[in-house]
């Protein structure tokens, strides 16, 4: 009688040290907690239906910067800046040269033999082979020059921190400048909340600036003058996300649109006309919050992404014709 | 001349006044030692802060001693402002479905077209960094945390720091006791 009343003791002592551990298991003590009831969700959004996808990732170049900067193409070579240097890379990924640069670059463009670095407030040209040649007086105090593009003897200058283009003749006289009003009783002109600013001139020789708070690209005389845009705001991959996208572009040889988007990164594809044709690289392609790749065409229409996160370029070949 | 021998008044007397000059010098080095010691409160460093939201499930304190800052220098003045409004936002309106904060505890005031303030009201505010999130992966990451000092208890070991999966809680020193994101006249990071 005695021992059936231990052995119930003990048994009882057993369940409840088992209910306390489970109870201790299962509860959200420190280190045990459970899913976060204020999740900024954006998972949705991050899901692309696969029949978008035109592109596939067919190789991964490897650079040796701890900051790239900026990329750009220009007959069978690709141009990257980063750190305090420009290296020349065929787009088999062959180092053709090195360049030693005397700042941090911010951007570059090329035309024939001649490369252009942008630098925080100025430019700097040199030639092929790695010979500097001008360096520009500094466009002011606030300048953050973030992209540059070339058309026929001009120079397109992005200024994010003056919210300007500065247009200038490549062998650096000033012709013009404008901050994308359309007239004097508009009070904006740029919307640019962090320093993502980006142009180019497409094939037909068209200006198209993005206006990154507006979610716009912007087609402008070489004069300054508004003549097109077209707009997209959504999350959803149709629009650009965030406060300042997109980020970074380039043209297609047919003038599709290739940009890339900070925050839920992404590249996408969008016909001259702004409407989406597909995807190039879908979020789960990139690190979370991380970096907009800066974006290189060649003239098959390959799209080399400079991606910041994983110090490296990413080629991405199209899966089939685009979409007329 | 020998030296006059003290009476026993006299011992008493200059003992007293041992006494009293070595409370009273005591008393004010104590004080001293107070004003000047350095004293250690609780911190979020914005920097490392990975907004996982249990800076509002986890302080003693209802609602949290953890709100939110506005570093206005940062701030793009945007009217999307991925700070304020949800991720799928029908429209950029104050309405109370487009708005991410679970607590409205963030005003969107106009300044001029199209820029935006956006004011956060501590009272309404319970640290529980959505919008930080929001700011942080689509703005200039200008909203972040701060532990307010006035509210904190300043516990021996806080308990959002126990269970802070990126060890963003550590503690500094009452002198300088908030670590201010774009605090550009203290030299602060962006």
């Amino acid at each position: 009688m005695k021992n059936k009343g231990i052995i119930i003791f003990l048994i009882i002592l057993a369940v409840v040290i088992v209910v306390v551990i489970v109870a201790d298991f299962t509860s959200t003590k420190p280190g045990k907690q459970g899913e976060n009831p204020f999740l900024y969700d954006v998972s949705e959004f991050k899901k692309v239906d696969p029949a978008l996808i035109l592109y596939k990732e067919t190789k991964d170049l490897r650079i040796k910067f701890d900051r790239p900067a900026g990329i750009t193409y220009n007959d069978g070579h690709l141009f990257v800046v980063g750190d305090s240097l420009l290296q020349i890379i065929k787009t088999d990924g062959t180092l053709v040269s090195e360049i030693a640069l005397p700042d941090a670059p911010e951007c570059i463009e090329v035309a024939k033999d001649t490369i252009f670095i942008g630098f925080k407030k100025y430019l700097a040209v040199y030639n092929m082979a790695g010979e500097l040649g001008k360096v520009w007086e500094p466009f002011g105090e606030k300048s953050v020059i973030t992209s540059l593009a070339i058309w026929n003897g001009n120079i397109f200058i992005a200024d994010a921190g003056n919210r300007k283009v500065y247009r200038y003749s490549t062998n650096g006289k000033k012709l013009n400048e404008f901050e994308g009003k359309t007239s004097d009783d508009v009070l904006h002109g740029f919307i640019i909340p962090s320093p993502y600013f980006d142009l180019a001139v497409n094939n037909e020789g068209e200006l198209w600036v993005v206006n990154p708070g507006n979610h716009a690209f912007e087609n402008y005389t070489f004069d300054g003058n508004l003549r097109a845009y077209w707009e997209n705001s959504s999350m959803k991959i149709e629009g650009f996300s965030g406060c300042c996208n997109p980020a970074h572009y380039a043209f297609l040889p047919d003038g599709s649109f290739v940009t890339s988007e900070k925050g839920m990164v992404r590249i996408k594809v969008y016909k001259p006309s702004g409407e989406l044709s597909g995807v190039v690289a879908p979020p789960d392609k990139f690190k979370d919050d991380g970096h907009a790749p800066d974006i290189a065409v060649d003239e098959s229409g390959n799209i080399y992404a400079l991606d910041f996160d994983k110090k490296m370029i990413r080629l991405f070949e199209p899966l089939r014709a685009l979409p007329e | 001349m020998g030296k006059k021998a003290k009476n026993r008044r006299e011992f008493i007397q200059s003992g007293m006044r041992m006494s009293l000059g070595l409370v009273v010098g005591g008393l004010g080095a104590l004080s001293l030692k107070h004003v000047t010691k350095d004293e250690w409160v609780w911190q979020i460093d914005p920097f490392e802060c990975t907004q996982c939201g249990r800076c509002a499930t986890n302080c003693v304190m209802s609602p949290s001693a953890v709100k939110c800052i506005h570093a206005y220098d940062l701030c793009g003045y945007c009217n999307l402002c991925g700070g304020y409004f949800k991720p799928d936002a029908n429209k950029l309106s104050t309405a109370a479905e487009n708005q991410l904060c679970p607590t409205a505890a963030i005003q969107r005031r106009y300044i001029e077209k199209p820029y935006f303030e956006y004011v956060i009201d501590e009272d309404l505010c319970i640290g529980c960094a959505k919008c930080v999130k929001g700011c942080t992966s689509f703005g200039n990451g200008s909203l972040h945390l701060q532990v307010m000092h006035n509210i904190c208890l300043n516990c021996n070991e806080c308990s959002i720091a126990r269970v802070c999966p990126s060890h963003a809680i550590k503690r500094v020193k009452a002198a300088d006791a908030y670590i201010v994101k774009g605090d550009f006249s203290k030299g602060g990071k962006t």
